[in-house]
């Protein structure tokens, strides 16, 4: 049974190998300088272009039956969604996180509930 | 030697079918896996967004070096598994011996880097759970003063994520040994090598979750 699948050059391996070495360099840099609101969303995109690189070429979906990317889309969709209705609650809760005596009006005696 | 015609399953029409089948299998449980560490991962946002500078401080007593150290490793052993299946789809399997052991060993310095790094964490109090007390002074910083409402948050994230992706390295390890044998057993060739290629997947997979932990947790 003669079939053949894509044989990723080691050229290329190696070239993604070293372009990982050289993001992870320069996240480490970029994080040691203060660049205030920046810091977070650099790391980040600078991760999440080491994932796709790893995920295009080491795990060879840019070459492979287009399915696979799919199910990889879905399940990204799926975080994505479940991150964002999760910050939908955990960011509008208005003032319920505050639990400090001083603003929390007491609970009456007369309620059965302890006070805290 | 196993012929190429034990390896195929009579329920597929060829090889080529039954590769793809157990990829797109592979794929979807990555897919799971994914999801599992996205729980955590949502956890780390919601808290962070809650209290980020208290994130940002704790942050610091994670050795960035020991991170990058491990990234470094991680993405070597990525590389390695990359070369060992361009080599096992050439027949050449006495390079892929060498690149799985390789891959072996970079997982085990990674264990090593955690172990250093846990038991550095917990002689100082930094524990899981309700046992958090920071204390005594490494590299001039005082851990007693890391002791602040919701440290123990992000430790505990810390080392929920950091033990369950320890728990997928050492799981990967284990797979790499069996594999190392079968490929001195002569079990692989370009036509079948199948359990390489499924587990190159798996362990890239790891590789990615610590591309994300990394920053998260000791960089930013």
């Amino acid at each position: 049974m003669a079939h053949s699948h894509h044989i990723i050059p080691i050229r290329i391996l190696t070239v993604v190998f070293v372009v990982l070495l050289a993001l992870t360099v320069i996240t480490v840099i970029t994080a040691r300088i203060d660049l205030g609101v920046l810091n977070v969303p650099l790391a980040l995109t600078i991760a999440t272009s080491k994932a796709i690189l790893v995920a295009l070429i080491f795990m060879a979906l840019k070459y492979d039956n287009k399915v696979n990317l799919l199910a990889v889309a879905l399940g990204v969709i799926f975080v994505v969604v479940f991150l964002a209705l999760t910050f939908a609650d955990t960011e509008f809760r208005g003032s319920m996180g505050i639990t400090e005596p001083a603003i929390v009006e007491p609970v009456p005696e007369s309620s059965g509930y302890d006070s805290p | 030697m196993i012929s190429a015609d034990t390896t195929l399953k009579h329920y597929f029409v060829n090889h080529e079918q039954q590769f793809d089948a157990a990829k797109l299998g592979m794929w979807l449980f990555l897919v799971t896996e994914v999801l599992l560490f996205a729980g955590m991962f949502v956890a780390y946002a919601v808290y962070r967004a809650w209290h980020p500078e208290v994130f940002l401080q704790a942050s610091e007593l994670l050795d960035w070096r020991l991170g990058a150290l491990n990234t470094i490793v991680l993405l070597a052993s990525s590389f390695t598994v990359a070369l060992s299946i361009h080599f096992v789809q050439k027949g050449e399997n006495r390079k892929v011996l060498v690149l799985l052991l390789l891959t072996l060993l970079c997982a085990a310095i990674f264990m090593v880097v955690k172990y250093f790094e846990y038991t550095d964490k917990f002689s100082h109090g930094i524990v899981l759970g309700a046992g958090f007390d920071p204390h005594g002074i490494i590299d001039g910083k005082d851990y007693s003063k890391y002791n602040v409402p919701y440290a123990a948050q992000f430790f505990s994230i810390y080392f929920v994520m950091t033990g369950i992706h320890g728990v997928h390295v050492l799981v990967g390890m284990g797979i790499f040994g069996w594999l190392a044998t079968r490929v001195a057993r002569g079990h692989f060739s370009p036509q079948w090598y199948t359990p390489v290629e499924l587990t190159g997947l798996y362990w890239h997979l790891v590789d990615i979750i610590w591309i994300f932990l990394f920053p998260l947790l000791y960089l930013i």
